[in-house]
């Protein structure tokens, strides 16, 4: 009993720590562009459209915080194998991780928005200069809580995968449920804010996304700030579900029998087909339809 | 007609010319035979155990509704990222399920793999509904289909202007919960198998016993599920080229080619995860 208790207290810290890696690399991802809304940021100065907005997407989320959560992980693994302290170890791993990220971010940066000088679009310094750090800082958080997370699976949990390969499983879902999630949010409701709300963006709009801000040109920031307030949180609870309910069911339900967390699986499923059902229906009910059936069948 | 105003994109289905089935069946006997001479039957058994899952994997990719960059814009249906990418979260989610039921046995591990590919994806499509309804205010509709076939929720009216449609309808939802439970039971099983061959080469090896070489022989396994994994997941991506709404889509009908390139890829990558310690053995 008592290890099922600390079992579920180490499956809702993991579940925490998952959360705050979701918010962290969906807003991440939207400062530095690197999620498929990134496909207008590329596309808008070859329409004319000449912007301030960071743009780092020379690699999918999923693979990009694949290696580096495994690369922060391997790094924790061979410093605990140093016998370095384990909460140490991880945030020297993470840091040193976040330094490739930061690689990553200027070498893509540079070479994006170099590719389109034919199109006057400038490489901006200041933007580098101020946005790198900015996209830096959130990778760490999103670095470091996935990082713990996958070191409470092993040692307090008992998962025969070892760190680094831990990292690599856990940071590939990490950027799929972030991207999975936040994209949509940052890719409509931001760089298409003056669009219609309750709309997809019309095909022929594409390229022509925001670029003004309150006062001044909008950056990235702007973009982070904004995604901050629904897109990355949404993405933490989408990764913080995931990793806590994959957990769970194994933690508490191993024990009773060990078909045990199959069929809990199978009646989590079941019962999210119920709530994506329940607000789909709820969403034709109460947006309506655009046109009426007969317009949209002529 | 499609929103662009172009004439309307057939599914592209190419069937599987006859000189690349013949090539497909002379590679795969090769590496059976290989596989034979290499760990006698248990490797001809392994080989066929991750030909089985590099095809599950290839397989569910097809289920998976993937929207691509259009669906970041709400342009069309899906979910807003790269289709092998997103199988991959899944699969990969299934695998560390399925490895930590592994000491139950093959069934509970393979169970357990699906469902964990399955719940990773049932929780991701209901919070892109969640994004899209509660974030956006832009209700499901699919551009392939004019009604659910599950369902039976008409989609014509509810498309947006100049849109292909947007978000998740319940049959993709399905198809995404299916599509992440066969990538999950195919990585499970691919990294089982492994498990069992390099738990019966390692010890003679390095000449220890079964207990201290489970680390190495784990992390080995591991990492080839994983690699074969993203080979087969990729391999299905160029099949659908783009992307895809699930298994109502017409693109789904390519699925017969993608089966016999990823059953191929992983006979090839399978000698070599396989065959892998004989070559340390040897030197």
């Amino acid at each position: 009993m008592e290890e099922i208790v600390f079992g579920i207290g180490i499956t809702a810290l993991a579940g925490a720590l998952a959360t705050v890696a979701g918010a962290a690399e969906d807003t991440e991802s939207d400062i530095g562009s690197q999620g498929d809304p990134n496909s207008q940021v590329q596309l808008a100065p070859q329409m004319g459209y000449i912007h301030r907005i960071f743009n780092k997407a020379v690699a999918g989320e999923p693979p990009a915080y694949g290696l580096w959560v495994a690369l922060g992980a391997g790094l924790a693994w061979a410093f605990m194998a140093m016998q370095i302290n384990p909460i140490l170890a991880i945030v020297l791993g993470s840091a040193l991780a976040v330094f490739v990220q930061g690689v990553y971010a200027t070498t893509a940066y540079l070479g994006r928005t170099a590719s389109l000088a034919k199109f006057g679009q400038p490489v901006y310094i200041d933007i580098l200069k101020s946005m790198t750090t900015v996209t830096m800082a959130h990778a760490f958080v999103a670095i470091f809580t996935t990082v713990a997370m996958c070191h409470l699976m092993i040692s307090a949990l008992g998962h025969p995968f070892p760190l680094p390969l831990l990292g690599l499983v856990w940071g590939i879902a990490l950027g799929a449920a972030g991207s999975a999630t936040g994209n949509p949010f940052y890719g409509k409701e931001r760089q298409y804010q003056e669009q219609k709300f309750g709309a997809g963006v019309p095909i022929s709009a594409s390229g022509n996304i925001v670029r003004y801000a309150e006062a001044g040109q909008r950056n990235s920031l702007d973009n982070g700030f904004f995604s901050a307030k629904l897109g990355g949180p949404a993405s933490g609870i989408c990764f913080g579900l995931i990793v806590f309910f994959e957990l769970w069911r194994t933690v508490v339900f191993e024990e009773l029998n060990i078909w045990g967390p199959i069929i809990v699986g199978v009646v989590v499923i079941l019962i999210f087909a119920i709530i994506d059902r329940y607000i789909e229906v709820w969403a034709r009910k109460n947006f309506g339809p655009y046109t009426t059936p007969e317009e949209a069948s002529s | 007609m499609s929103a662009l105003g172009g004439p309307k994109q057939t599914a592209g289905v190419q069937p599987p010319t006859a000189i690349g089935i013949v090539l497909s069946i002379i590679l795969i006997v090769a590496a059976l035979g290989l596989a034979y001479y290499l760990v006698q039957m248990a490797g001809v058994i392994a080989v066929v155990g991750i030909i089985i899952g590099g095809v599950l994997i290839a397989f569910g990719v097809h289920f998976v509704p993937v929207g691509g960059a259009p669906a970041a814009m709400g342009q069309s249906p899906g979910i807003a990222t790269g289709v092998a990418m997103l199988a991959a979260g899944a699969g990969l989610a299934g695998l560390f399920g399925g490895a930590w039921a592994a000491p139950f046995g093959f069934a509970v591990a393979l169970a357990g793999g699906a469902v964990g590919g399955g719940l990773l994806m049932a929780i991701t499509c209901t919070m892109v509904n969640v994004i899209y309804i509660f974030g956006m205010g832009i209700p499901a509709a699919s551009g392939k289909v004019d009604k659910d076939p599950i369902t039976g929720d008409t989609f014509p009216e509810y498309k947006s202007q100049g849109t292909e449609g947007h978000g998740l309808p319940f049959i993709s939802w399905v198809g995404g919960v299916v599509g992440g439970a066969l990538g999950g039971l195919g990585g499970t099983l691919i990294y089982l198998e492994l498990l069992d061959v390099y738990q019966a080469q390692l010890p003679v090896l390095l000449n220890t016993t079964v207990e201290q070489i489970a680390p190495v022989a784990i992390s080995l396994a591991g990492v080839f599920a994983i690699a074969m994994f993203l080979i087969n997941a990729v391999l299905a991506a160029y099949n659908i080229t783009g992307t895809i709404e699930g298994p109502h889509d017409p693109k789904f009908k390519r699925f017969p080619r993608a089966i016999i390139a990823a059953a191929v890829a992983s006979a090839v990558a399978g000698i070599f995860a396989i065959g892998l310690l004989e070559l340390v053995g040897v030197f």
